[in-house]
């Protein structure tokens, strides 16, 4: 070590090669890995395009890379068996919108609070939640029923004359599936986290200024984590948008049925017409894809805004 | 105080969403009927509702769009009928059992639901169903007017808790085109194990992946060996299994032979989950399936010629198993009468028979074994003989689905690690006993 | 209570104790939403859940009191050790110990480095100056927004023996009907899904930082590497904890995938913990929900002991390791 130092003009460290080689290879590396991997993500729904376009009677045959016959039977077929598409489109609307609104604005004001406030009990709730993401949903899932629909005590707490309800009476309603959603452990902990990383001093320049905790949050914390909000937003939309366990033991009605649990009509009891569950997961699959791409100039916005850290 | 005002307005608008969502008024009544094959029309009836109008809310799994938009045209015609009575059809279209399950524990389960007949055990021990024989004695219903190994089925401690709606036997379904291609005469319902396994051998070609029987290691195919070889899945008061007597161990051994002699395979051998798959494609000349891969061929593999025969008699004679399912009503139901009245219309001659006509599933009643529709159509008219000809229920107690799980896997440890039958089987039944000393 | 030196000091004290409850009562309006839930969903199902662990509960008839049988069968301490030949086996279940804990280890192990360090280094590489971000970003949370069921079902029809992947690359394995493989390739499922999901994150992460750290730390004269090291990484570290921690939860819990694509087979080789939880609460002819009730706690046990450690070892690094 001490001789490699004195030894002058001083040669090139290992690190030092490393970053000149990176340097040359850096564009042409990340195009690499980019390109392989949009490959590997597109790959399974371009297949699934094709499966979809095929008849459901030459599914099986070759060419498996190309739509050979041609045919939109199978999208025409899951629009016209199921009346009800379009109202199961607006119910999963309805659900996945009303939940990520709610969910964002609640989890961003809780997770603030755990990165920035001192309050008694903090470091206790903070780990309760750790910890009540830890509890698989399978044990939770009757309880949780219990609490939207039918009450925990049977026909309810009778105090006197008066029997008060013990749970919400939301079954087959869909502030049954919303409800629960509105705010959750794991969107509190990533907005933590964030927080935790964002720096402190605008906010501190703020509080001179005579700013309270409220205005703070909405006028400077809120604009400044637009990236953060919109990806726990994308996440709870996609998440609210595909869920399935907890809508079909609430929703009980066709007409109250969300998207999902509408084109899962098509998996069959003894047999899957597979061609038709593809096509149906097509259907399920493109508003989110165009939610995303609209969203998309507000991340690139934010990636603009923080000046372009070259490598 | 800001920040408490910003919370009330927050809690205003959440309850604001939660009443916007609540559920439509009753009085408009929405139904989907098919009227016609794949013509579907969405009618909104307005009715005057009597205030007395009772509610039967009907859940079972949603078999298919086509199937559901049947039943619905058969409630609205129960409806027509029946002014007094309103029906609410909820289907289940995911995990049946554990939605089911949860209702039931939450007591906000359907007055009619499904039952299959391999859950039916649990359901009969733990007292949540109505007895239906006063029901059924108030419109003069019998017993006698099903099948009876169906209705049998169905009931438990002399009382039917159920009405079969429909059921299934296994046929042995074969490629026509495949015996004309090695000349070899089409089977027939008195065939035997030998002839099975003669015509296996001169039906495979595995260079071109074409094997003559599909052999899966599926719980619903191969018991019905088991039967023909004078065997039992389990002993008839189902405290103990007998997959480790000779008999189950010898058809066993049969029964995989045909992969060890590459006669037979699984489905993935050949790249499918589903031997229905590799029937339709022409690689497997014989499979073991029910009436639901009639449909099935007829939207996936409209060109395959096959015909549909009962299974050939093992060494001590027919075996066969049955599927079926029941409508039963709860224990807590508030309207059992309406709820009876349902089940009636739906099990009734006129019902059955438009059900069978629309090709989805065999009907119950007796008289109707002697219909047109069985004449012409000789491929589910095999699975209905299938009915009378030594089945038994698909269905092993209280540890159903755990027999099930190990005679999988019994015979996966002899395709997949080569694991001596014999072995194999007795791990199984051990694994089970076991089972079913958990339960007590 | 205790008696200060000076008014003035006394005064700021009170001061600053009235500006404490202040923050406090802030803090709890802002947390008002999320305790709502808490306590009226979350504590009062996990609490349900806990009591329902020392029961024997089948969901048709209501649950009787079982004390610690539930967590005794299914830790099945007897079949930890060899029994005599002869000996009965005993009246418990060792799927868990003998398949479900190892192969959940194993999934977690293999699944959380790898989907981390792919979503770290996609993230970086997004954040660098290239064309075509909008559209990679797009392509990479696709398989995010497919439901997992749904990838999944498209993995079995790709992954079958006579599927796409055989046939792109010459080979002949029978994905996940051998119990050599199908573990590996629900690994893989897993990883393809929630790569773009962590990328997303990560990215949002390494936004956060401030250019002004990297410019000073430039004008230091550090080098990309030390930059790297030194800024990037510990400006990070809130995200890593979260991604990772959320991965670990995640994995422990892997659920869908198995569900659709095996079922647990061939040969227990892909039942999982979550999977076994499921079996024993829903799918069982005779449902076992308190003996699937001891397990999730014993599960939220082993997560909270792995989450833990992976806390320490994210957030306690940044001072040791320099």
């Amino acid at each position: 070590m001490t001789i490699l130092t004195q030894a002058r003009p001083r040669p090139l460290s290992l690190s030092d090669r490393l970053i000149l080689w990176y340097d040359r290879f850096k564009t042409p590396l990340f195009y690499l890995i980019l390109i392989l991997w949009a490959i590997v993500c597109l790959a399974p729904l371009y297949f699934t395009l094709v499966f979809s376009l095929k008849p459901v009677a030459n599914a099986y045959d070759p060419p498996l890379f190309w739509p050979i016959p041609f045919t939109l039977d199978n999208f025409r077929d899951v629009i016209g068996a199921l009346p009800l598409f379009p109202r199961w489109l607006l119910n999963s609307l309805i659900v996945s919108l009303t939940v990520t609104i709610l969910r964002v604005l609640f989890c961003a004001m809780g997770g603030y609070a755990f990165a920035r406030m001192d309050f008694p009990l903090k470091g206790v709730l903070f780990n309760a939640m750790l910890v009540s993401m830890m509890i698989p949903g399978q044990v939770t899932l009757i309880p949780a029923f219990l609490v939207v629909g039918p009450g925990i005590i049977r026909g309810g707490l009778k105090i006197g004359d008066i029997t008060l309800p013990t749970g919400f009476g939301l079954i087959d309603n869909l502030g049954g599936v919303i409800l629960p959603g509105i705010v959750t452990a794991f969107g509190i902990f990533m907005m933590t986290q964030f927080y935790k990383s964002l720096p402190r001093e605008l906010e501190e320049a703020a509080m001179m200024d005579g700013l309270g905790r409220w205005g703070i949050f909405f006028r400077i914390v809120l604009p400044l984590s637009q990236t953060q909000l919109l990806t726990l937003a994308l996440l709870t939309f996609q998440g609210e948008w595909n869920a399935f366990m907890w809508p079909l033991v609430i929703l009980r009605t066709p007409e109250n049925f969300t998207l999902p649990l509408g084109l899962n009509w098509f998996r069959g009891e003894y047999y899957t017409l597979i061609s038709k569950v593809l096509a149906g997961s097509l259907f399920n699959t493109l508003p989110i894809l165009i939610l995303f791409f609209l969203f998309q100039r507000y991340f690139v916005q934010s990636i603009a805004g923080t000046g372009l850290k070259e490598g | 105080m800001k920040a408490l005002r910003m919370t009330m307005i927050l809690t205003a608008m959440l309850a604001l969403i939660l009443a916007a969502c609540a559920p439509a008024t009753p009085q408009v009544v929405k139904e989907t009927v098919e009227v016609e094959k794949s013509v579907v029309v969405t009618q909104e009836v307005v009715k005057e509702v009597p205030a007395q109008r009772a509610v039967v809310r009907l859940s079972g799994w949603a078999a298919s769009p086509e199937e559901t938009a049947l039943l619905q045209s058969l409630l609205l015609d129960f409806t027509a009928e029946n002014p007094d009575i309103v029906v609410k059809y909820e289907p289940i279209t995911g995990d049946f059992w554990a939605t089911l399950k949860t209702s039931i524990a939450a007591g906000t389960e359907p007055d009619i639901y499904y039952m299959d007949i391999f859950q039916f055990p649990a359901f009969v021990q733990d007292d949540v169903m109505l007895p239906l024989d006063d029901l059924m004695a108030s419109t003069g219903t019998k017993k006698e007017e099903f099948i009876p190994s169906l209705i049998d089925a169905f009931s438990a401690n002399g009382k039917v808790y159920g009405i079969p709606k429909d059921f299934n036997t296994l046929g042995l379904f074969y490629n026509k085109d495949l015996f004309t291609q090695a000349g070899l005469a089409e089977p027939t319902d008195d065939w035997t194990w030998d002839d099975l396994k003669a015509a296996a051998q001169k039906l495979s070609n595995p260079a071109n992946n074409v094997y003559g029987l599909g052999v899966p290691a599926d719980a619903g195919r191969f018991p019905i060996f088991v039967f023909q070889n004078g065997g039992s899945i389990m002993t008839p008061d189902f405290q103990d299994t007998l997959l480790d007597a000779p008999e189950a161990i010898e058809a066993g051994k049969f029964y995989t032979s045909f992969r060890a002699e590459k006669i037979g395979a699984i489905p993935a051998d050949v790249g499918e989950g589903w031997q229905g798959t590799v029937f339709g494609k022409g690689q497997f000349a014989m499979v073991y399936e029910g009436g639901w891969l009639i449909p099935y061929l007829k939207q996936q593999f409209p060109n395959i010629n096959y015909g549909v025969v009962t299974p050939p008699a093992g060494p001590k004679g027919e075996g066969n198993l049955i599927f079926t399912v029941a409508y039963v009503i709860s224990k807590n139901s508030k309207n059992p009468e309406a709820a009876w009245r349902v089940i009636h219309y739906l099990t009734s001659e006129a019902a059955q028979k438009k059900v069978m006509e629309s090709g989805f599933a065999l009907p119950t009643r007796l008289s109707l074994q002697e219909s047109e529709y069985l004449k012409t159509n000789p491929a589910s008219a095999a699975i209905f003989r299938g009915a009378l000809q030594g089945a038994r229920p698909f269905m092993w107690g209280l540890v159903g689905s755990d027999v099930n799980e190990q005679m999988t896997k019994a015979l996966e440890r002899v395709y997949l690690e080569n694991m001596p039958v014999e072995e194999s089987f007795k791990q199984a039944a051990e694994v089970i006993r076991q089972k079913l000393a958990e339960l007590k | 209570m205790s008696t200060s030196s000076t008014p003035l000091a006394s005064a700021l004290a009170l001061r600053q104790k009235a500006r404490r409850r202040r923050e406090a009562l802030t803090a709890y309006t802002f947390l008002l939403p999320y305790l709502f839930i808490f306590l009226v969903f979350t504590v009062f199902s996990i609490g349900y859940a806990f009591y329902l662990s020392f029961t024997r509960y089948n969901l048709l008839s209501p649950p009787q009191w079982w004390g610690l049988e539930g967590y005794r069968r299914v830790l099945c301490i007897e079949s930890w050790f060899p029994r005599p030949e002869n000996a009965p086996k005993p009246v418990c279940d060792d799927l868990f110990i003998r398949k479900a804990l190892p192969n959940t280890f194993k999934y977690t192990a293999i699944v959380v480095p790898t989907q981390t360090l792919i979503s770290l280094i996609l993230a970086f590489a997004m954040d660098q100056k290239i064309r075509f971000r909008r559209l990679f970003r797009t392509i990479f949370y696709l398989p995010s927004v497919t439901s997992s069921v749904v990838i999944s079902l498209i993995f079995v029809w790709l992954f079958s023996p006579l599927g796409v992947i055989n046939q792109i690359f010459h080979l002949k394995i029978n994905w996940l009907n051998d119990p050599r493989y199908a573990f590996y390739t629900i690994m893989m499922v897993n990883i393809f899904t929630t790569s773009g999901t962590l990328m997303l994150i990560f990215l949002a992460g390494l936004q956060d930082i401030p250019t002004a750290l990297y410019e000073a730390a430039a004008i230091d004269g550090a080098n990309k590497l030390q930059i790297f090291r030194y800024i990037t990484i510990p400006m990070l570290r809130p995200v890593i904890f979260f991604v990772v921690t959320v991965g670990v939860i995640g994995c422990f819990q892997v659920f869908d995938q198995i569900y659709v694509m095996t079922a647990g087979g061939p040969l227990d080789s892909t039942t999982t913990i979550a999977y076994l939880i499921y079996k024993w609460a829903f799918r069982d002819t005779t449902v076992k929900m308190g003996q699937a009730s001891a397990l999730a706690f014993i599960l939220a046990l082993i997560i909270f002991v792995v989450t833990m450690l992976q806390r320490r070892v994210i957030e306690g690094s940044g001072t040791v390791g320099q």
